[in-house]
């Protein structure tokens, strides 16, 4: 694909002038006429019987409009409340406001509308809420065995399971020359989207409409899941957004909040604004990871991986917002080598704690297990792991490849990301500087990650199709209409920068809309990385069709052949002859005003709107080398981190550099910081920001990234970018780590954890 | 996280805020930077109907030098002590200190009377006070009186003054030439409560330490002095103090600390790390030492 004017040039975000300078439009900044404020009532405990609920004191404060219960709002309830991709998942039904019984800590119990969100919550003090405590199931491990039942009417724990299992490959990883058996874990996180949760919904029972402004990855889904929950004709439900500050995947379904939020408004008739707190976002928002992986490895004498079984258990907490990743993380866990097979088993369970949400690469602890068994592996075998690497790696020339799970891969060169990689770094020069410094006393070591990253997977599913509509107008200028939901993936510039290159037009002159249900086709949001691949590809085509009228029209003006005529800037000419041109004002005029300069078999106006659907999965590849020292004090300083990303051809370098960096900053957070927290009891025991720690510039390190490409074969051969910096960041680091202490790490660390296992020398030390 | 309602007073003047406070009694907190007290009250952890708020009295902010004793307005923000000149010359240890409480943002509010007052068991300037020998000037209703560093402290979140009562400046004496100093610690991340943490100032004479003042934070209720490290160090002369001494000294330090487990640290950790903090302070303030 040739290089556009703007395609693959790093244009500058248009979004950023209005958000550095603090004038973005979040839920927050929504303001309707006669608007009141909601909070909950939420529970304190992660499992009880809730013997008593009064609610007759709160409603008697001043300024309190309203305050309902489950009993309030459940009538108002004619359908699912889940999303609709998971609808036939095995997971129960969200559930908006508790009724008889608690099953998380957190959990909504009762909502008061108040005139502020101050009295709102003086009057949530008012209710009175009492319990019968019961022991919760906190911990995964034991939960598919325990008596207690988070959700007693399922029966069992488990929320779903699968097994693929070939014997005669037991055996053989069994009786390979090298076995190599590990337990990996990832601590519990939080996505902590710098905007939470919120929404304002305000039901207007005299024109029968129903108005939503939310922070979410699908405006579309938040219309079909109101529309479902509601039974109000999704004609008559208008959502919008603006900005979105975040997501990860925390927003791709609506929260319950937000649910009973919206039936709030319609049964007190009033908009009604909440915006979650992040006390209430770190608690019950949504989680993500807290999963664990046995995996056993058999190698040949070369090193040649003859087969790997592995153990999957995911903590889907009570009430999950998706279904299962284990089928996902068995399918890609053979990542980037070839391997004999793979036995697998994976296994869901519910615990009473805040429930699991898809979060940037949710099936990541394939990718974690895999590339640290690699090293433990290769230390086993006292082989270098990059020499691992390289023996097993697959290559271009091997494509299309099928992974011994049975995933297949297409337009894929591990093997020269892995080089590539090497080469930046300059992998021999620091094994010798490594050295160096161990004799030196000091503990630095390198880790290597290689992954293959599946984006904007979904065929079969509402993600798997996206429209755009591009229209011209009178004056030439360019509207392109999505059905993402842009939550800082630049979409507005991207998209505009596909669509000024296929129209010939400036930059400038093209808008993109998204997040509003109205004005914008169907579509499947923002998430799994795939508003570059299918949103692009859709606005590539449909700025195609619009393009190829244009041509004709400007044509039949000029009295020229269309295969003669280019556009530039706006102008449609005659190739080689700029001086006989027409504006694309003038065709828009043709096309809607003066039709009947239009040629035979044109039809008026100058817009379209084309539907693509992707392949089933588009593979991009990356690799992540990150060295890191631990200091006497057992804290981990991270000394370099190399990037090379091969996401095809690129639309904006910025952004993809944008995208990779802010993933591989939240994988640090996942491989030393973040960890939420239960005690045995279910108490919550890291609600606020100083006790979850995110990482922050200080503790962020320099990435270098750089990139190859290998295109896909969809409309300008992009690929998904969004997540693989979160997948590759975690086994890089305690990859890392491992190799600094020649001991694996097998889960998040802390510096304590570190410290203990090699205890310190005196304080004469550094 | 919306704070339960409160009236907030104004107070123009000391005497002012005392007469609310004298009125008000335990109904009445004091509002310095808010950034210990606005968090605890959103999350309504903590609740109180006046509010005190002490930023409109001008007399207790500022900085002044009178050749013995720094002292420091209550109200001064502990960004603007962080850069005083006064400070960098009469207590380094102060402005070093400062670096690592929390972010500049938090110490363009923070105030230095502030962090003495909410004695958080894991702050710097508390340990910091208390090896400079630092003394607080408080008033109330009942008069005014001076505490010393080391006695303000009785309990985690709680020091000695009654709830009527003011902490108006802190007096910070000036050190001998022959000084070195150290403030150590371990904190997740940068600008977090420390983990475990050591403040520690030194004089000598003659070639001998001649005083040794050394404080643990964040592994106890309460900024601890080690009495007993001072005790073996005054009097012994600077060459004796070799790392293995020093090592020696930092056990001692540590040996009955008990701090207890918590989602970032081990107590076991936090003994440790700190034994390992002592060590490297005890370094770092006599090489000072020996460069004066
Ligand atoms: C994110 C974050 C990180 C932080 N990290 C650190 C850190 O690493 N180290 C550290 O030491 N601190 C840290 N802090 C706390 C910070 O230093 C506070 O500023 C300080 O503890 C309190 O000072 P303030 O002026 O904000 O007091 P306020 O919050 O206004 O008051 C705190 C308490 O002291 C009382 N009080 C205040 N002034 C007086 C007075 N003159 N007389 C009597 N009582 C008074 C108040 O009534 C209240 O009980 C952090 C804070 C935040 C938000």
């Amino acid at each position: 694909m040739v290089a556009g004017r703007f395609v693959g040039q790093s244009v500058l975000r248009r979004e950023d002038p209005r958000l550095v300078s603090g004038h973005g439009r979040y839920v927050d900044d929504v303001r309707v006429p006669g608007m009141v404020h909601a909070a909950f009532v939420r529970s304190h405990v992660a499992r009880a019987r809730i013997a008593a609920l009064d609610v007759a004191a709160a409603e008697r404060l001043p300024g309190v409009r309203a305050v309902y219960t489950a009993r309030d709002l459940e009538p108002l309830i004619v359908g699912p409340l889940g999303a609709t991709m998971y609808l036939s998942a095995p997971i129960p039904s969200p559930v908006a406001l508790a009724s008889g019984d608690v099953r998380y800590p957190g959990q909504p119990v009762a909502l008061v509308l108040a005139d502020s969100r101050y009295l709102a919550e003086d009057a949530c003090e008012l209710v009175r809420l009492d319990y019968d405590v019961a022991t919760p199931v906190m911990d995964m491990e034991t939960a598919a065995e325990s008596e207690i039942l988070v959700h007693p009417e399922r029966g069992s724990n488990v929320v779903s399971q699968s097994r693929r299992w070939d014997d005669d490959l037991e055996l053989a990883i069994r009786g390979a020359p090298y076995v190599v058996t590990r337990t990996f874990r990832q601590p519990r996180q939080s996505h902590t989207p710098m905007e939470p949760h919120g929404v304002v919904a305000s039901w207007d029972r005299f024109d029968g409409e129903l108005r939503i402004w939310c922070t979410s990855q699908r405006v579309h889904e938040v219309r079909a899941t109101m529309g479902r929950v509601t039974g109000i004709p999704e004609q008559r439900i208008h959502v919008v957004q603006r900005d979105v500050g975040g997501a990860f995947g925390q927003k791709g379904a609506m929260r319950p909040e937000e649910i009973a939020v919206v039936l709030a408004a319609c049964k007190a008739g009033v908009a009604v604004k909440w915006v979650e707190d992040r006390h209430e976002n770190l608690v019950a928002g949504g989680h993500a990871r807290s999963d664990r992986i046995a995996v056993t490895m058999g190698l040949d004498h070369e090193g040649g991986i003859i087969g790997a079984e592995l153990d999957h258990l995911e903590d889907a907490g009570a009430y999950p917002s998706l279904g299962s990743v284990g089928g996902l993380v068995a399918m890609m866990f053979p990542g980037a080598y070839r391997m004999g097979g793979v036995n697998w088993s994976t296994r869901a369970v519910f615990t009473n704690s805040c429930g699991r949400a898809p979060y940037r690469g949710p099936w990541n602890i394939e990718s974690l297990a895999r590339e640290q068994i690699m090293d433990a592996a290769a230390r086993e075998m006292g082989l270098d792991p990059v020499e691992l690497r390289r023996r097993n790696v697959i290559a271009r020339t091997d494509m299309p490849f099928t992974n011994a799970s049975g995933m297949t891969y297409a337009d894929i060169d591990p093997a020269a990301v892995l080089a590539e990689t090497l080469r930046r770094f300059d992998y021999p020069e620091f094994l010798e500087e490594q050295s160096e410094q161990r004799g030196g006393g000091r503990r630095i070591g390198v880790g290597v990650s290689l992954f293959v990253e599946p984006t904007a997977l979904g065929t079969g599913t509402m993600l798997g199709t996206e429209a755009a509509h591009v229209k011209v107008s009178l004056a030439g200028k360019v509207t392109v209409a999505l059905g993402t939901s842009s939550h800082g993936q630049s979409i507005a510039t991207t998209m505009a920068q596909i669509a000024a290159d296929e129209l010939g037009v400036d930059i400038e002159d093209v808008s993109v809309v998204d997040g509003e249900t109205d004005i914008t086709p169907i579509g499947g949001g923002t998430g799994g990385s795939r508003s570059g691949v299918i949103g692009g590809g859709a606005t590539h085509r449909a700025a195609g069709h619009v393009r190829d009228k244009v041509l004709r029209v400007a044509a039949e003006l000029m009295e020229a052949a269309p295969e003669d005529l280019e556009t530039d800037r706006g102008r449609i000419q005659v190739r080689g002859t700029p001086t006989r041109s027409v504006s694309l004002a003038q065709v828009a005029h043709a096309a809607y005003v003066d039709t009947k300069l239009l040629p035979a078999g044109v039809e008026p106006g100058l817009e379209a709107l084309v539907r693509y659907s992707t392949p089933a999965i588009t593979f991009a590849n990356a690799c992540h080398i990150c060295v890191v020292e631990i200091l006497p004090s057992g804290q981990v300083e991270i000394l370099r981190y190399v990037v090379v990303e091969d996401c095809g051809a690129m639309i904006n370098p910025m952004v993809v550099h944008g995208q990779i960096s802010g993933g591989v900053v939240q994988g640090i957070g996942g491989a030393l910081y973040e960890r939420f927290c239960y005690d045995e009891d279910g108490n919550p025991l890291t609600t606020t920001f100083m006790d979850y720690l995110i990482p922050t510039s200080t503790e962020v390190p320099f990435i270098e990234i750089s990139h190859l490409n290998s295109p896909a074969r969809g409309p300008g051969g992009y690929k998904g970018v969004g997540e693989g910096g979160a997948i590759g960041a975690v086994p890089a680091v305690r990859n890392a780590i491992s190799d600094a202490l020649g001991a694996d790490v097998t889960d998040g660390v802390r510096p304590c954890d570190l410290f203990e296992s090699t205890p310190l020398a005196g304080g004469s030390s550094r | 996280m919306k704070p339960a309602p409160f009236r907030l007073h104004r107070p123009d003047r000391v005497a002012e805020a005392i007469e609310l406070l004298s009125v008000y009694g335990d109904e009445a907190k004091v509002l310095a930077g808010g950034q210990s007290l606005m968090p605890l009250l959103a999350l309504r952890l903590a609740r109180f109907e006046e509010l005190v708020d002490l930023n409109r009295i001008g007399e207790l902010s500022g900085i002044s030098f009178d050749g013995e004793e720094l002292v420091i307005g209550a109200m001064t923000r502990q960004a603007d002590v962080e850069v005083a000149p006064e400070v960098r010359k009469s207590a380094p240890l102060l402005a070093r200190a400062l670096r690592y409480v929390g972010h500049f943002q938090i110490r363009n509010r923070g105030t230095v009377g502030g962090s003495l007052a909410h004695a958080d068991p894991a702050a710097e300037l508390p340990a910091v006070a208390m090896v400079l020998g630092a003394v607080v000037d408080v008033v109330g209703p009942r008069g005014a009186r001076q505490v010393p560093a080391e006695e303000l402290f009785a309990e985690r979140w709680t020091t000695v003054l009654d709830v009527d009562e003011l902490l108006v400046s802190v007096r910070i004496p000036v050190m001998p030439a022959e000084a070195g100093f150290a403030v150590e610690e371990v904190a997740r991340r940068h600008g977090d409560f420390a983990m475990a943490g050591v403040a520690c100032a030194l004089s000598s004479g003659h070639g001998r330490v001649d005083r040794a003042r050394i404080a643990l934070f964040g592994v106890g209720r309460t900024p601890l002095l080690c009495p007993l490290v001072a005790k073996e160090m005054e009097g012994s002369l600077l060459d004796e103090l070799h790392p293995a001494a020093l090592d020696e000294l930092a056990a001692l330090a540590t040996a009955d600390l008990d701090p207890p487990d918590d989602v970032h640290a081990t107590g076991s950790y936090r003994r440790a790390v700190a034994a390992h903090l002592v060590g490297r302070a005890l370094i770092n303030s006599l090489e000072e030492l020996r460069r004066a």
